[in-house]
């Protein structure tokens, strides 16, 4: 995901509609302040969950950033909303959740809630336009079922776990990684506070 | 019978930043660290703030108290990231390492003053710009056995 900070490639965030969620007036400056930066300048600010909703059904939003809201976690909520609930095309925007501290009771809520990603902060604004850059991949499938609305989270495939027969067809294609690789990666990605 | 249905939708986030006219990454991160900067004052003033809650809240503490928990980790869990804006990033690593003690005080239905008490103390400490980087590295040392020593279960984040 890596992005060369001397990188003179170009993107342009000036026509997207950004949704930002953070119930701190200071972490939702830090927000603005780091999207702007980057070029965005059509912007709904919303410092609680009916505002942001309000914001979702009369607008398309192209990239929402959205703050886990701690300490109850209403943040997974709304995004399991707005996956769920929100109809074409907001369901399918990019997510990026933003998190300080997950209590270990939210944290299959953060996983199962329909998040393209999650960033923990603190988050210098390299990591943000990475992480813009990667959830508007236009190839990654997204899934409906009845226990999770979402991007697929099986995004590297490297087949089934080791000593576990495959079950699904794309399993017989996966590239496995060497030897004791696929353990380091998952602990880095997990490290690194991804989803 | 669990039902699953995939589709690739089509990313208009894909489109617009391809659209031309965009700055060059370089500038656009330089601009955003830029606007940063200028929040420094203010992210100082909050970690102040929010350490005097907190330490308002520790002086009432007798026991376990299920709302002056709520609170003392709300306070904490909010400074989280502000201390990477204002130059003291080991704040950010001790207010984590606080709302993992705060979680699990929670979850067990216990209190351990001393435990919280330490860790605000190392706040305090860290908050201060002067401190140097081995000094701030020790104090972070500490805050890991005293987590250990309590049983605090390691990083959860995601």
């Amino acid at each position: 995901m890596g992005l060369d900070p001397n990188s003179r490639a170009r993107f342009n965030l000036k026509d997207a509609s950004v949704l930002l969620l953070d119930a701190t007036p200071l972490g939702m400056t830090i927000l603005v302040q780091i999207v702007t930066g980057l070029g965005a300048k059509n912007l709904h600010r919303c410092a609680d969950v009916e505002s942001a909703r309000e914001a979702v059904e009369g607008n398309q939003i192209d990239l929402a950033i959205i703050d886990s809201l701690p300490p109850e976690g209403a943040g997974y909520d709304f995004v399991r909303w707005m996956r769920r609930e929100a109809g074409e095309p907001n369901c399918y925007t990019p997510i990026i959740m933003t998190t300080s501290h997950t209590p270990r009771s939210q944290i299959s809520q953060a996983r199962d809630c329909g998040a393209n990603i999650i960033i923990r902060k603190p988050f210098p604004p390299i990591t943000v336009l990475e992480r813009i850059i990667w959830s508007s991949k236009e190839d990654r499938k997204f899934l409906f079922s009845d226990t999770y609305v979402g991007p697929d989270r099986r995004f590297r495939n490297i087949g089934p776990p080791k000593g576990v027969k495959g079950r699904r067809r794309e399993d017989f294609t996966a590239t496995p990684l060497p030897q004791g690789e696929a353990g380091s990666e998952a602990a880095s990605a997990q490290e690194a506070g991804e989803a | 019978m669990n039902t699953a249905r995939f589709t690739v939708p089509k990313q208009r986030l894909a489109q617009l930043l391809r659209t031309p006219g965009g700055p060059p990454a370089a500038e656009a991160l330089a601009a955003a660290q830029s606007n940063l900067v200028v929040l420094k004052p203010q992210c100082i003033g909050e970690l102040d703030k929010l350490l005097a809650a907190a330490e308002a809240v520790y002086a009432r503490l007798t026991g376990y108290d299920e709302q002056g928990l709520a609170e003392l980790y709300d306070a904490s869990v909010r400074g989280i990231g502000l201390g990477d804006l204002c130059g003291a990033g080991s704040v950010d690593v001790a207010l984590h390492s606080l709302c993992d003690l705060l979680d699990h005080l929670q979850t067990q239905e216990i209190y351990e003053a001393e435990a919280v008490g330490v860790h605000l103390r190392a706040w305090r400490l860290l908050i201060s710009t002067e401190l140097p980087q081995e000094g701030a590295q020790q104090v972070l040392a500490g805050l890991n056995k005293v987590s250990a020593k309590y049983g605090v279960p390691k990083g959860d984040e995601g």
